[in-house]
């Protein structure tokens, strides 16, 4: 998820409808067994975007994996039912994270799956808790954005889903079909590096989304102004006196962790 | 009506903008004091720099990288700025309604716009008690394995009268058991400063919550949970034993003195 190539290329329609069709496969068999796994990723953007999904493809975002959220307290039946679907697991991978994360794969396929448990645990941490139920079959959007903007050498793969999550959703202060900017906000509040991240990562969308030409000049317009909005309600966010005595240090000390990447 | 001026402490104690945290931390057990004003060349008042602030140099320290960078952060770096002020003859009330609202421990007082000294929470605690506060002499208020302790049904007065006269900032409130059930400290008693105090308040109506720490913890996770939670001092206990009668309380001004310990890494 981290390596500045994966994720870009030419992919025919053919190979974006197998990693399409897994993902609903693999939803129908979760919602069956009364499992909460929500996707996130690259296809979390493309199911949430209706209108400009689009733009994936256009800009050469290829699939490469189906990544997904889920809680600790279903990991046996996530293990039991992966295993029906017939996938194997990579069970160092699991150890290692201390039941963090699992990877399923079905080699002779060419699929590979991602599940975080509890949370996204890269150069900040995005907790699940409490939150998978508000969304369906994604994550929330205000998850789905923040799950792009803790990165802190954002890739452009991620920009381009950022894009196309700003160009479809507004800003609110809720989360049916809005990116619910006031949690993102107060999650910023409480974390100096989570907003430290998140606003220079904004700020880079803001100016990398003026040099595609896919886009045209009204919704250049329309990302610089989303982005304007969520820089503004961030920074009207109360800020507690752990965060602003963290500010003062800034950028002197580290302020994110360093991702080690497990493909 | 009691005004600023009555309670202060006249004067300000001073450190440079280049100072270090280390030595800020030396000056704050020397002097006995929570804060210090950082001032430039000119003598002109630039910002404060508190224990809690130096809290940073171990919460922030989670490498030998960090540590390097906050052994050589300055005073002016980590110093909070603009100073809050207050003027000499305004009303005790009032100034104790600026430290709530700026949630903060601590206004610079001026005399028509010049600094001229210094009024905290443990002066408006002592105005409650009715008692002059008296001068930081023991070290009671570093120390860790003495505790002030009440019941929930200790008159408020009372408790500001055994803080004051300790010359300590907080009292833990315990079951007949010795369980701690709450704490209080000078910012609970604040906003008794306005109005007149009802002598049948007692402790539980103003306690906060107790926030524990094992014994064996480390420093830098104390100075993360008081900086996370806001807090100024945790309760320790053995974690084998919680509801035991705790083993002491450790403060920002532990850490601080731990800090200007000779030997420290603060010191090198």
């Amino acid at each position: 998820m981290t390596s500045s190539s994966i994720g870009m290329g030419e992919q025919d329609r053919l190979e974006r409808e197998k990693f399409e069709d897994e993902l609903k496969r693999i939803l129908n068999a979760s919602d069956t067994a009364g499992i909460i796994l929500r996707v996130i990723g690259s296809l979390a953007f493309q199911k949430h975007c209706q209108k400009y999904g689009y733009l994936q493809a256009a800009m050469g975002r290829a699939y490469t994996d189906i990544d997904f959220a889920a809680y600790h307290r279903q990991t046996k039946e996530i293990q039991a039912m992966m295993a029906g679907l017939g996938y194997q697991e990579n069970r160092e991978v699991f150890i290692v994270s201390e039941g963090d994360r699992a990877i399923f794969e079905r080699p002779e396929a060419g699929l590979h799956i991602d599940v975080f448990f509890e949370k996204l645990d890269f150069c900040h941490a995005i907790y699940w808790k409490g939150r998978l139920e508000v969304d369906h079959p994604s994550i929330p959007l205000a998850e789905m954005l923040l799950e792009k903007m803790q990165i802190v050498q954002i890739n452009e793969k991620d920009i381009i889903d950022t894009i196309m999550l700003l160009l479809e959703h507004p800003l609110g202060d809720e989360d049916h079909e809005t990116i619910n900017i006031k949690r993102i906000a107060e999650l910023c509040s409480l974390d100096w590096g989570l907003w430290r991240t998140t606003t220079m990562n904004l700020d880079k969308v803001r100016q990398l989304a003026q040099g595609y030409k896919q886009l045209s000049s009204e919704e250049k317009v329309t990302i610089a102004s989303q982005v304007t909005i969520a820089l503004n309600r961030i920074e009207h966010e109360p800020k507690p006196l752990a965060w602003r005595l963290r500010a003062r240090v800034g950028d002197r000390v580290k302020w994110y962790k360093d991702v080690d990447d497990v493909q | 009506m009691k005004i600023v001026r009555d309670l202060m402490h006249p004067g300000l104690l001073t450190c440079r903008p280049d100072a270090t945290l280390g030595q800020v931390s030396v000056l704050l057990t020397q002097h006995h004091v929570h804060a210090l004003i950082v001032s430039d060349r000119d003598g002109r008042s630039i910002g404060i720099i508190s224990d809690y602030d130096l809290l940073a140099g171990e919460w922030l320290s989670a490498d030998s990288q960090s540590l390097t960078t906050m052994r050589h952060l300055t005073a002016g770096e980590l110093m909070s700025s603009p100073i809050d002020t207050v003027e000499a003859s305004i009303s005790l009330g009032a100034a104790a309604q600026k430290l709530i609202e700026k949630d903060i421990n601590r206004l610079v007082v001026t005399d028509q716009g010049a600094p001229v000294g210094v009024v905290s929470i443990s002066d408006f605690v002592a105005s409650i008690a009715g008692e002059e506060k008296p001068l930081r002499s023991t070290v009671a208020d570093v120390m860790s394995d003495a505790i002030l302790v009440c019941r929930e049904k200790t008159p408020l007065i009372s408790a500001a009268r055994t803080m004051t006269q300790a010359g300590w900032r907080s009292v833990l409130v315990v079951d007949a058991k010795g369980t701690p059930e709450g704490v209080v400290s000078g910012k609970d008693l604040l906003p008794c400063v306005q109005d007149d105090v009802d002598e049948k308040l007692t402790v539980r109506e103003i306690m906060h919550p107790v926030l524990t720490i094992d014994m064996h913890a480390r420093l830098r996770e104390a100075a993360d949970l008081m900086i996370q939670k806001h807090y100024h001092r945790l309760v320790v206990v053995d974690k084998d034993d919680p509801q035991a009668f705790p083993l002491g309380i450790i403060s920002s001004f532990d850490i601080v003195a731990e800090m200007a310990r000779p030997g420290s890494t603060w010191q090198k």
